[in-house]
């Protein structure tokens, strides 16, 4: 009897952990963000403040474009850094230029990537004492044109030392220079993991923004003068368009930039530590439910000698509370520890955070020890009441009754709720707007989800049986009892597979999603381009090629036709929009906005095109006449044009170089696209580019197929992220599965003692239990893989119609999740069978 | 393929009138002071074809003689026999391979499996050698328990006296050459309890089956051939075709 009471404890013990172990993850990932989070920002304040601190005003342009990807500010005259030097209180006041610089490395390739990491920034090397967020740790300021100062963090990736030469790429094109000195900012190699390079005034000028244009002026004041004092007093000389912050001001929203910079980062985290507590949530309702019917009679025993209700209520969620607070205590600690691991990934992701302590705010510790708890507590609530309604007659019952028919009620209602989430998915597809879309498939699916919970037990015995077949089939006589297990007690399944079932469909929602969007992209790629070349500069908006590249291309004999794209941001219509730059003249030829009404030719001086979702969302029309301000601030009056099809292209607007090319900040070509000449062969027309293209590190030359591959690219970044965090899920999920089979082993020690005694051999009961699990597991990932892909279904078709051509099944990737739930479900079940074949017989039949 | 192992087994042992036999047995529990001795050096023959009862006052050691000849408990020293397969030398898979082939097992408790069939629990042994049932056998043993309106009944569907039924129809139903049986009639009325032990007698004297009995009750008792008495952990009498009156009065002298 010893023995049985000892296995009892440990099997609690286990399962404790299990029930955990989902919370565990959940509060460490929440705390974990939030403790990175505090501490990022904790250090970058003090960082700015520091290197802003000589910096007592900030003048700039007034005038900004922003749009999803970029903020774009007008420049100053340089006659500001006369007026403002000129006001009372101002003790110095220097220009300032920062802007697109990639430095080619000692290996001939670009360092850092602006797409994908941290910004690649050009400037001017400070000159004024106090202004200089950067110090020089070797070598001496730049004084010729072709020097410049590079980051130590830069030097060391590029290999580059003082006295070397290298390329630097600017808007202005490649450009040869002299590596004269290397310097810190503050005590960091780099600002935030971005590289700088600074040059004279004149040359940054010249390379980085366009001569006689500034970015802003910086100016410090007299001794005596404060911050605002000395902006009240620059702003009367100011002339209109140019504004003065002080320099906190100007700290603020460098703070604010890097804390956005940040919040790709912790969305993400915060998303996953949701993930992990709804998963976890599951978990835990499914643990306590197993724990109460364990103790049925004990409960009932407890009834019958006099416990009331609320007695035995109050009993079951003070254990849950309990639990959960032990959780989230372990969570909390294990999340410090995380965000240690993640400034450690961050890093190495070249986002460079300085040095210090680690920020625990009161905050934290409360919002991770009350959603972990309160989880816990919901999660417990059901079990708990039906714990409390155990009728005191049970304590004399021989064993836990089964309910083995689903009640008619619960069919009903799970078949509403069925109907009223599947009706609001669908009705998703006929919204008006996306907005309005997500919004019904959201509810909706939030519906079906409890309609799966709701229903799950209705649906376990039939699927289960169904699954269990092939085995019976192959396995004989365990087979049959395989079958029978899975059956026996649909409720438990259910409740075993739904966390399971919960992470499947997020891992299919995304996979379908993630999948439709490839093939999306590559079907847009392949209808408007009709080119046989990409020249890809990597860049976004954000430098390019200078336009003598796209010259030299259209000079080789290979290449019949070439024309370039451009992306910008200007405002229209009072609302800053991003913005496609196409030449009107050598366009058409090579791609196909699949343009409605108008031509792509007519995008003139004062004209601009429309895609055809905003021109029918706004009633635009050919001749509809829009105000619009450019990069520069010139504003004027643009006639539509054009309405084309091909959004996923070119995006919402597009506008005619000739129109662009007067008033923007930067004329770089973001990507060349080409003809080749008729019998040129695509190998050779391709070599001939790249010889071009040597001249102009960062081009990438693609032929088209590899362009639409590489378009989409970025989606498979993603998705292993994603995959990453959902695998952790599946794990808290796979614990609930090893819970319940613990559990059903030790319900079943003497029937499973009698299987024994009878001749079932080891092997075989281990493989009975493994196989439940696998029905079990497979049972969940069949429920999540449905539902993700109907939810998918409805967000490609519906919310997601503007931006999808096509729908897409990611077969094998469904068929691999399923594989490795049923072998998940395996491992699962390991223990259980283990502990299932390790079964004492004779205590097992209960004759001791 | 298990089949043919335990053939290999049989081969090399000895032949032997008894189907079961003990020499020496001893069984201690625990270690120390706190060491119980079980059983205590008992030797003892079960000759086939014979209805044998061990009877005792608790903690006689009855019950723990029974798992060890039935090769569910393991000696301390000694050595079991069965069917001329000495069990001490068999891995733990040989064993169970067996207690499939050669051992019979009714309990107190009836012990079915809840999700099979009155007919799948009694071809349960069969099943999980993966052999086919002989149907004209299946139906004898069938006859013989008087259960052919319930052989598609759930146990929860049957009444004690049923199932009890059901599990000597299994242990049966393999043929094996010894059946076990641990105080069959120990959950149920007076009535079931006279159909269960006319079945069993019937089992020995028209199938020829061999019977080990352990029980506490003089009825039982008394429809065995021949039995033996238990008292701490050694055999102290045995007693050839006894009678229920017999058997209370010899029990009476060892309880005292």
């Amino acid at each position: 009897m010893r023995k049985v009471t000892f296995r009892n404890l440990s099997s609690n013990r286990r399962r404790l952990i299990g029930t955990v172990l989902g919370i565990v993850l959940g509060v460490a990932f929440l705390s974990g963000t939030m403790v990175l989070s505090d501490t990022i920002t904790r250090t970058f304040n003090t960082l700015f403040a520091d290197v802003n601190a000589g910096t007592d005003a900030w003048v700039r342009s007034s005038d900004t474009i922003e749009a999803q990807f970029q903020v774009v500010r007008a420049r100053v005259d340089e006659s500001l850094v006369q007026t403002v030097a000129g006001v009372d209180g101002v003790q110095a006041a220097e220009g300032q230029v920062m802007g697109f610089a990639q430095v080619v490395g000692k290996d001939g390739e670009p360092i850092g990537n602006p797409d994908m990491g941290a910004p690649t920034f050009g400037g001017n090397w400070s000159t004024v004492e106090g202004l200089n967020p950067f110090h020089l740790v070797q070598g001496r300021a730049p004084r010729a044109v072709e020097d410049v100062v590079l980051d130590k963090k830069t030097a060391d990736d590029g290999k580059l030392s003082v006295g070397d030469r290298t390329t630097v790429l600017t808007e202005a094109g490649p450009i040869k220079v002299l590596v004269v000195g290397i310097a810190k900012f503050g005590d960091l190699d780099s600002p935030g993991g971005a590289s700088f390079a600074s040059f004279t005034l004149p040359a940054a000028q010249r390379y980085i923004a366009e001569p006689g244009k500034l970015d802003a002026v910086a100016a410090v004041a007299d001794s005596g003068v404060s911050e605002t004092d000395l902006v009240s007093r620059i702003e009367r000389a100011l002339p209109t368009g140019v504004e003065a912050i002080t320099g906190a001001e100007l700290t603020k929203e460098n703070q604010d930039d890097i804390q956005q910079g940040l919040s790709f980062f912790t969305v993400f985290l915060s998303a996953f530590a949701g993930i992990a507590l709804l998963v976890a949530t599951f978990s835990i309702y499914n643990t306590f439910s197993i724990i109460i019917a364990q103790r049925t009679r004990q409960m009932a025993l407890l009834r019958a000698l006099g416990a009331s209700r609320s007695q035995v209520l109050r009993s079951v969620l003070l254990e849950a509370v309990a639990t959960g607070l032990l959780a989230s205590v372990i969570g909390l600690v294990v999340g410090i520890g995380l965000a240690g691991v993640l400034k450690g990934l961050l890093s190495a992701f070249g986002f460079d955070i300085p040095a210090g302590g680690t920020v625990l705010k009161p905050d934290t510790v409360i919002t991770a020890l009350l959603v972990g708890v309160l989880v816990t507590l919901v999660a417990s609530l059901a079990p708990a009441v039906k714990a409390s309604r155990i009728a005191p007659i049970a304590a004399l019952r021989e064993a836990a009754i089964e309910s083995t028919r689903p009640s008619k009620v619960r069919i009903v209602i799970g078949v509403l709720v069925t109907l009223a989430g599947a009706g609001l998915v669908v009705s998703s597809l006929s919204a008006k707007t996306a907005t309005d879309a997500l919004g019904a498939a959201g509810q909706g699916a939030v519906l079906l989800i409890i309609a799966t919970l709701i229903l799950g037990p209705v649906m376990a015995r039939p699927i289960a049986g169904l699954l269990a077949l092939p085995i019976q089939r192959a396995r004989g006589f365990t087979g049959r009892l395989v079958r029978e297990n899975a059956m026996r007690n649909p409720r438990r399944t259910s409740g075993a597979a739904a966390a399971l079932l919960i992470g499947v469909t997020v891992v299919a929602l995304m996979s379908v999603f993630a999948s439709s969007i490839k093939a999306s992209v590559a079907d847009q790629v392949n209808r408007s381009f009709g080119g046989d070349l990409v020249v890809d500069s990597g860049t976004f908006g954000v430098g390019g090629f200078n336009p003598t590249f796209i010259e030299q291309v259209r000079a080789l004999p290979e290449v019949e036709t070439a024309t370039s794209l451009r992306f910008g941001v200007m405002r229209i219509a009072d609302d800053d929009k991003s913005i496609s730059v196409v030449d009107p003249a050598t366009g058409p030829g090579v791609f196909d906005l699949e343009v409605q009404q108008g031509s792509l030719a007519a995008l003139g001086e004062s004209a601009v095109g429309v895609s055809d979702t905003i021109a029918e969302e706004k009633g635009y029309r050919i001749g509809t006449t829009l105000p619009a301000t450019f990069p520069d601030g010139f504003t004027t009056q643009l006639t539509i044009a054009t309405i084309y099809g091909a959004q996923d292209v070119a995006g919402n607007w597009i506008i005619g170089q000739p129109a662009w090319n007067a008033h923007a900040v930067s004329n770089t070509d973001a990507i060349i696209l080409l003809n080749l000449r008729n019998g040129v062969s695509l190998q050779d027309g391709k070599a001939a580019v790249i010889r071009v293209a040597a001249d102009y590190p960062g081009a990438k030359v693609q032929d088209r197929d590899a362009f639409a591959e590489e378009a989409a690219g970025f989606v498979n970044q993603l998705l292993a992220l994603v995959y990453v965090m959902l695998t952790l899920a599946i794990l808290i999920a796979l614990f609930g599965i090893a819970n319940t089979l613990s559990l059903s082993v030790h319900e079943r020690t003497r029937e499973l003692g009698l299987l024994r005694a009878v001749g079932m051999t080891r092997g075989q009961l281990r493989s009975t239990v493994r196989w439940e699990a696998v029905v079990i597991a497979v049972f969940g990932a069949i429920g999540g893989l449905g539902l993700g892909v109907f939810l998918a279904w409805a967000l490609v078709k519906g919310a997601g119609k503007g931006g999808f051509t096509t729908f897409q099944l990611p077969i094998g990737t469904l068929i691999i999740v399923l594989v490795i739930a049923g072998i998940a479900g395996l491992l699962a079940g390991v223990r259980a069978a283990s502990r299932a074949a390790k079964l004492d017989i004779l205590t097992a039949v209960g004759s001791n | 393929m298990t089949a043919r192992s335990l053939t290999r087994v049989t081969a090399s042992a000895p032949a032997s009138t008894a189907v079961a036999i003990a020499r020496h047995a001893v069984k201690i529990y625990g270690t120390g002071d706190t060491a119980v001795r079980a059983l205590d050096d008992v030797s003892v023959e079960f000759p086939a074809g014979r209805y044998s009862a061990i009877m005792g006052p608790s903690g006689s050691g009855k019950s723990t003689l029974m798992h060890c000849l039935a090769g569910l408990d393991s000696l301390t020293s000694g050595e079991v026999l069965i069917d001329g397969v000495e069990l001490g030398t068999l891995k733990d898979k040989d064993l169970t391979i067996l207690r499939r082939e050669r051992i019979g097992f009714v309990f107190q408790a009836y012990n079915l499996v809840p999700t099979l069939t009155a007919e799948e629990n009694i071809v349960l042994p069969l099943g999980l050698a993966g052999e086919k049932a002989d149907q004209a056998w299946v139906d004898e043993v069938v006859k013989t328990v008087h259960l052919g309106d319930r052989l598609t009944h759930r146990p929860s569907e049957l009444s004690g006296g049923q199932q009890q039924r059901v599990a000597v129809a299994r242990a049966l139903v393999s043929k094996p050459a010894i059946i076990f049986a641990d105080e069959p009639t120990g959950n149920l009325d007076s009535r079931a309890s006279e159909e269960i032990l006319e079945f069993l007698q019937r089992a020995v004297r028209d199938l020829g089956q061999t019977i080990v009995m352990v029980t506490h009750e003089p009825v039982a008792a008394g429809y065995a051939d021949h039995v033996l008495f238990l008292a701490d952990g050694k055999i102290v009498d045995e007693m050839p075709q006894p009678t229920a009156a017999k058997v209370l009065d010899r029990m009476k002298s060892l309880e005292a």
